[in-house]
């Protein structure tokens, strides 16, 4: 794991000084892009759109290859990353899983945050996502996720349509009412 | 700012199929039609994730993550790697993420199959260098490929297409030959590993949809064959949870096969397995029996294991025995003749990682007396638990060197032996 870390940073390093400073400002400005969305920081402030900061450094590279390559199909999204090379999402990918993720929830309901505190632990969620949530690898975070997108996202995944998402936790979801998911959308909105 | 997926000819498919995985760790008996009308029943856990006790719900144990873009030649850490005695390993192609099951062209061009990234590769080796390009793209799962004949054949979880004559002509529309396979549904441990076998058939796996479950419908676990049109086809053998690996005894001509078997039931248990069809019609004994002997934890019946064919060798415990291919060519020492290669991905359910290693399984003929040794070792460092590369899959070139697919850095490593880098050592 560790080499596959050195390699993503020793891509920069590996070109002359010249090429890596267009590369650099050539990401600077993809990542100006995505900010209209996603937040100057990766915290969204734009209801729908998830937030990408503090995610996973492999979760986004894998998202962001689906995303280019079709096999994940999100039409607010479709062609935004068109020719993006590799060594871009890669640098694209750093930069949000370094940025802070920060709760953009608003008050918290007591009642609704016990219960989603205690379905999430039931569910064993944190088997992945970890005990904080905050995510690892291939899996993302969905502590201070924003509430909307994660009750959206996890409808997705209930209904199967989640097309080109991780089969894996297609099936996690199945049985859980609305309720059930709006509790644990405010739950995992109000973390850190 | 509504989102909303657009839907997609393969979401019918994928609707169905996770509406009949309901039906997975609780039908109390295999329903005789395909499931396209099963009722949506209450909460069953994700595939991956049946079986797992209460004892195991601290359990932070989760599939590794694969890696989906680009690693250079110069990032990867071969000299890591240790071989016997007068054995070299190299970098020899790069640059397709997720490269998994290799089969080679009549003019020595190279596909390879991927999943998650739904690409084919195309490898072009000039003597010096290697070029790729993509074939295809956006399959569900592209996992099987298979050359005969001057056409490549492509199977993903839910399509089999056939590129005639591709070698010379790259733009070649494929044939698309799905309606005559019949495909299951079920998603989970259906993409393939696809071969043809010295009868001329083409040899196909159908997994498991769960980890442990009696199965939705009686179509999974099992290993069929078809002629190369899709036609003629037959089940071989049952039981078998999830094969995706095969290869034929150089002298007896028999199926010898890998298995995955389940997790959640412990680290050390059940182990992996490498098998033998020494004649068709066999039950290897998923759900009820791992490992020939093992009753399962959850799925019982009486008598488990009676009529339960036994391994030729157990495989370690979670170590995902993949790709296998005998030794027959003329480079390796005379010891290798015949031994089978086994490409072990590595553990993800078991607390200290074991596999992450290609190793090689001497047996007589008739699969009696197996021993299992290291071949390659030092993808994975027991000491701090990382990992860097997942052997998958093996194919033996004609000069006799031997190529191994890194499904985690997409890269293709080759094997030489030479009596003079023994020398040299």
């Amino acid at each position: 794991m560790k080499c596959l870390k050195i390699a993503t940073l020793a891509l920069g390093l590996i070109c002359s000084s010249a090429a890596s400073l267009s590369f650099a400002q050539d990401i600077k400005t993809k990542i100006q892009a995505c900010a209209a969305c996603h937040g100057v920081d990766g915290n969204s402030k734009i209801a729908g759109t998830p937030s990408l900061a503090g995610q996973p450094k492999t979760f986004l590279e894998n998202q962001m290859v689906m995303i280019r390559e079709g096999m994940r199909n999100i039409p607010i999204m479709s062609g935004q990353l068109d020719g993006f090379s590799d060594a871009e999402i890669i640098a694209i990918a750093k930069f949000y899983s370094s940025s802070p993720a920060i709760s953009q929830a608003g008050p918290r309901n007591a009642t609704l945050f016990e219960k989603g505190q205690m379905i999430s632990k039931e569910a064993l969620c944190g088997t992945c996502h970890l005990p904080n949530y905050v995510g690892r690898d291939q899996m993302p975070r969905i502590a201070a996720q924003r509430e909307d997108y994660l009750f959206y996202s996890m409808k997705q995944f209930r209904s199967n349509q989640a097309i080109g998402r991780d089969t894996i936790m297609a099936a996690s979801l199945y049985g859980m009412t609305d309720d059930d998911l709006k509790a644990i959308a405010h739950y995992l909105s109000q973390l850190k | 700012m509504k989102q909303r997926y657009i839907s997609l000819a393969s979401m019918t498919v994928l609707a169905s199929s996770l509406m009949a995985l309901q039906g997975c760790a609780t039908a109390p008996a295999p329903k005789a039609e395909a499931p396209k009308a099963a009722p949506v029943a209450a909460a069953p856990a994700p595939a991956w994730k049946q079986g797992m006790g209460p004892d195991m719900a601290s359990s932070k144990l989760a599939p590794l993550p694969g890696k989906m873009t680009v690693t250079p030649a110069n990032e990867i850490p071969i000299d890591k790697l240790k071989l016997p005695p007068g054995f070299k390993i190299e970098v020899w192609a790069t640059g397709m993420p997720g490269a998994r099951a290799m089969a080679r062209g009549d003019n020595g061009k190279i596909y390879i199959g991927t999943r998650a990234i739904g690409r084919v590769y195309e490898l072009t080796d000039n003597g010096k260098e290697r070029t790729n390009r993509v074939v295809v793209d956006k399959l569900v799962q592209p996992a099987g490929v298979a050359f005969k004949d001057g056409s490549l054949y492509v199977m993903s979880i839910n399509k089999v297409l056939r590129y005639d004559g591709i070698e010379k002509n790259p733009t070649v529309a494929p044939v698309d030959l799905t309606a005559r396979f019949n495909l299951p549904p079920e998603q989970h441990h259906n993409w393939k590993y696809i071969a043809f076998g010295p009868d001329g058939k083409l040899y196909v796996p159908f997994g498991a949809p769960c980890n442990i479950c009696e199965l939705p419908t009686p179509e999974y676990a099992q290993i069929r064959r078809y002629n190369p049109d899709g036609s003629g086809m037959e089940v071989l053998a049952t039981g078998v949870r999830n094969t995706v690996g095969f290869d034929w005894h150089p002298t007896t001509k028999q199926l010898w096969f890998t298995n995955h078997a389940r997790d959640w039931m412990g680290d050390d248990k059940p182990n992996d397995t490498l098998h033998r069809m020494q004649k068709t019609g066999l039950n290897y004994g998923f759900p009820h029996c791992h490992e020939g002997n093992m009753p399962d934890d959850v799925v019982k019946k009486a008598n488990p294991c009676a009529g339960v064919e036994q391994p030729v060798s157990l495989m370690g415990p979670h170590t995902a025995v993949m790709g296998m291919k005998f030794y027959t060519g003329n480079m390796f020492p005379a010891e290798y003749k015949n031994a089978a290669l086994v490409a072990r991905k590595g553990s993800w359910n078991r607390n200290q990682k074991t596999g992450f290693d290609v190793v090689m399984v001497k047996a007589s003929a008739d699969g009696k007396n197996a021993k299992v040794t290291p071949f390659i070792t030092g993808f994975m460092n027991p000491a701090d638990q990382s990992f860097w590369g997942r052997p998958a899959y093996l194919m033996q070139m004609p000069d006799g060197s031997m190529l191994v697919s890194d499904e985690q850095l997409g890269a293709i490593y080759r094997v030489t032996y030479n009596k003079r880098q023994l020398a040299a050592k």
